[in-house]
């Protein structure tokens, strides 16, 4: 019996943060929206907005344009900075595809 | 998307709510969203990553048993296929002994990381970019030329981080300049983006890297990277600047692009997703200087198109590598052309017309890229296809052939060099290469 014994070629990956913590409810909390504005995401967000302020009551949903948008900037550490001092407690992201 | 997310040093997974790409298009019907809108409750509320650890630990090696030799590489071939390792050609298992034979080239230790592979965020080190290479039947006199272009591709400035997953089909060239190419195998004339068994190095550095991207990087298609074509992408472009018949005065790209040193071996390193060959030469009776300069014309007027490839890099990047025969370089050399006049001719003569580029939608792609100078750009009648003649890539190379020249179409927001370091053994490593391949062809 011949043995063949080779390295596994995907290597390793190194987690080195946690994923942000979820809310316990969305009622009475403040949410944003982050958009790269690609892919229908100019009508696909504001119908997320008004679902979310409908469902849940107190919530507080921030413009779509509340953060800078696009492609080019929404990856970039001063929109993460402008997103934490909103003081949001969850955010969506959109779209990809 | 759970590429992006491993890359920035999360957990690979993400609170993600999926539709058919239908959806995405114009006039799409998107009432979905609300169908499924617990979904996206959900998603901020109950989500937890199903990826437990740090992920840091290494994967055990793979075993196969079989009753031959040929269906023990069978069934790894099988077992690389079905786990996804695989470009779908026949691969060399990589063994220990394969490995340790390939880091035989390693000027570097076999554990050094040379960083995160976008954008799965794999640990790219030495030893993988071996495996890699072993993989794609690759020798150790190759591995100094992999791990530069390795270390140019993790350069930020390359944006491989964004052109890795981008529907683009972008592909990485890397351009050797110095001694080395030739001395390792590597093609700079006839057939030099193809294969050759006279010089092979450069389809199995190309493949090699292909597969970190793939396996360290996550580019599976369809999966990791949405390229719609992904050609070029089985061996990527890996071929020697034609130094031996540079017109003299010209200099080597990488003294040119980069700043190395005169003789330096050096690799540098762009993205490109297109490849076209141009018919340079005439048909008729033309003169020598009305050959070069109707040659000039068709280059330029094939750059001329509002398909907006050159935005990535327009500011520092290419908008593509224009590949001349060195019996052309030398003949325009003698009629007074440079490198340098010739980036000049074809940036005042590849701008395009205002009224074109508003018919085919091209200033809404300009307006909404992230860099200033290139939005500015807009107000340019006719708009230049690059922001500077200086970033035109022109290398000497192809085959002793008058006719045609070549276009790599840039899509490439950097062009990034790195000089190449060898290890002290490799004038061993390139005895054994005369031992087991014959004499390195002239």
């Amino acid at each position: 019996m011949i043995t063949l014994e080779f390295h596994d070629p995907s290597g390793v990956i190194a987690v080195r943060q946690p994923h942000a913590p979820r809310v316990p409810t969305l009622a009475g909390k403040r949410v944003g929206f982050v958009s790269n504005e690609q892919w229908q995401a100019y009508r696909m967000l504001p119908l997320l907005k008004q679902l979310l302020e409908a469902d849940f009551p107190g919530i507080e949903v921030l413009p779509i344009d509340a953060f800078p948008q696009g492609n080019a900037v929404i990856g970039s550490e001063e929109t993460a900075a402008l997103v934490k001092q909103s003081g949001v407690d969850a955010v969506l992201i959109g779209n990809a595809a | 998307m759970t590429n992006a997310v491993a890359g920035l040093g999360l957990a690979p997974d993400a609170a993600m709510v999926t539709f058919p790409i239908a959806m995405f298009l114009p006039g799409s019907d998107i009432s979905p969203v609300e169908a499924r809108k617990q979904e996206f409750y959900d998603g901020l509320t109950r989500w937890r990553a199903a990826f437990a650890g740090n992920g840091a630990s290494e994967p055990p090696m793979i075993r196969v048993q079989a009753s031959s030799v040929e269906h023990a590489f069978a069934r790894a071939n099988d077992m690389m296929l079905a786990r996804r390792f695989s470009d779908g050609l026949p691969l060399w298992p990589p063994t220990r002994e394969r490995v340790d034979w390939i880091l035989r080239g390693a000027a570097q230790p076999r554990r050094r990381e040379l960083g995160a592979f976008p954008p799965r965020g794999g640990v790219t080190t030495v030893e993988s970019c071996a495996i890699a290479l072993a993989m794609a039947g690759g020798r150790p006199e190759y591995l100094p030329v992999l791990m530069a272009a390795v270390e140019a591709f993790l350069d930020e400035e390359s944006g491989s981080e964004q052109l890795q997953a981008a529907s683009g089909s972008a592909f990485p060239v890397v351009i050797v300049n110095g001694p080395l190419g030739a001395q390792i195998r590597l093609n700079a004339g006839f057939g030099c983006l193809g294969p050759d068994p006279q010089r092979p190095a450069g389809a199995s550095i190309g493949r090699a890297l292909r597969l970190l991207q793939q396996n360290l990087g996550g580019a599976l298609p369809g999966v990791g990277t949405m390229a719609n074509y992904g050609g070029m992408r089985y061996t990527n472009v890996v071929f020697a600047e034609d130094e031996a018949n540079l017109p003299a005065g010209w200099p080597a790209h990488g003294v040119e692009r980069h700043s190395f040193a005169p003789g330096q071996s050096s690799i540098s390193l762009a993205f490109a997703n297109g490849v076209t060959n141009i018919r340079r030469r005439g048909a008729k009776k033309e003169t020598p200087e009305e050959d070069a300069l109707q040659g000039m014309y068709r280059m330029a007027d094939f750059m001329r198109v509002p398909n907006m490839p050159g935005l990535a890099g327009y500011e520092h990047g290419t908008p593509g590598i224009l590949m001349l025969p060195g019996v052309v370089a030398k003949t325009m050399a003698g009629l007074g052309w440079t490198k340098a006049s010739i980036r000049e001719f074809l940036w005042a003569h590849s701008r395009i017309p205002a009224d074109q580029l508003r018919r085919a939608g091209c200033p809404a792609w300009i307006e909404i890229d992230s860099k200033k100078a290139t939005r500015e750009s807009l107000a340019l009648d006719p708009w230049p296809i690059t922001a500077s003649p200086d970033n035109f890539v022109i290398i000497v190379a192809g085959g002793g052939h008058p006719t045609n020249s070549y276009w790599l179409q840039g899509y490439s927001p950097g062009v990034v060099g790195r000089v190449i370091e060898l290890p002290p053994s490799f004038e061993a490593l390139i005895a054994d290469a005369e031992r087991d391949l014959g004499p390195c062809p002239a």
